[in-house]
């Protein structure tokens, strides 16, 4: 059994009349269980071209109802440059240069509407260098084509 | 202007053969700018029972702060079930504009852009009516 954090720290001098400064540790660990950590991952930098929406995961049966979570940050440095993550083509929101974002993932293949709930991605602006990193329970291999 | 910083780490010393660390730190600005975003809900904290379908966050509430955040615009929410993990087979579903984005169990937390409009509401659902605690916060400009 593996055992993953994920920490998350949101600070600010002046944003409030007082310090805000808020911390927060989770274990990353498989749906239905105690305290059995996911044991798998898949972690890739690419660059985006702008243009069109391409899945950047696509949905999986062998991950559907369990614990998935998905890291994604936009490495770009122009601040005009930002990436619009979907889910079901459902615009979650803009990852704007040096944004990142993580959120636990339904993998449901087909759920409403018949869409699944790959996690989309489309580049405005300018190309862009996504780095991600999925924390998972299995995924569902195509059979390959030379079999 | 204000500096609000979100800072995440990932690690690991045994999910693979070598040790995995990553960090990154994003500063909080408006759409497109590096100015600061300089508005928030504050921290929130809610408890509920039920496991019907909630609104979290109602972006047709009018003169709700989510009436601010528009597409166009930079907003981010943080959500954390404060739950214990207990047998793990609790959880609260979050869903925007009622598609189902993941599973937050208890101690999970989530953090993410969010791009309102017409009836994209931040709701959540959970697997049963045990009393569920969720914090929550809103930086939006």
């Amino acid at each position: 059994m593996a055992t993953t954090t994920a920490t998350i720290t949101l600070s600010s001098a002046d944003l409030l009349s007082d310090n805000l400064s808020l911390s927060a540790t989770m274990s990353l660990n498989q749906g239905n269980t105690t305290a059995t950590g996911l044991e798998q991952f898949r972690m890739e930098r690419m660059v985006l071209p702008t243009g069109t929406q391409f899945d950047l995961i696509e949905a999986t049966t062998a991950a559907t109802e369990d614990a998935n979570y998905m890291y994604i940050c936009n490495k770009n440095t122009d601040v005009t440059d930002y990436v619009i993550i979907s889910i079901k083509d459902e615009v979650i929101g803009r990852l704007y240069a040096g944004d990142w974002m993580f959120f636990p993932w339904d993998a449901d293949v087909v759920d409403l509407d018949a869409n699944d709930s790959a996690v989309e991605a489309q580049a405005f602006t300018h190309e862009a260098i996504l780095e991600y990193c999925l924390f998972h329970n299995g995924e569902t291999r195509p059979t390959s084509d030379d079999s | 202007m204000a500096t609000t910083t979100a800072t995440i780490t990932l690690a690991s010393s045994d999910i693979g053969d070598n040790a995995i660390s990553i960090s990154n730190t994003a500063t909080l600005t408006t759409a497109g700018t590096d100015t600061g975003l300089t508005e928030t809900t504050g921290l929130g904290r809610k408890k509920f029972a039920s496991n019907s379908n909630i609104i979290l966050l109602d972006h047709g509430l009018a003169g709700g702060i989510a009436q601010d955040v528009t597409a166009d615009k930079s907003a981010k929410v943080y959500v954390r079930n404060i739950n214990d993990r207990g047998d793990g087979t609790k959880f609260v579903n979050i869903l925007l504009a009622a598609v189902e984005i993941g599973r937050l169990y208890g101690g999970d937390w989530m953090f993410i852009p969010w791009s309102g409009g017409s009836g994209k509401d931040i709701e959540f659902t959970a697997s049963d009516t045990t009393e569920t605690t969720l914090e929550y916060t809103v930086f939006y400009e």
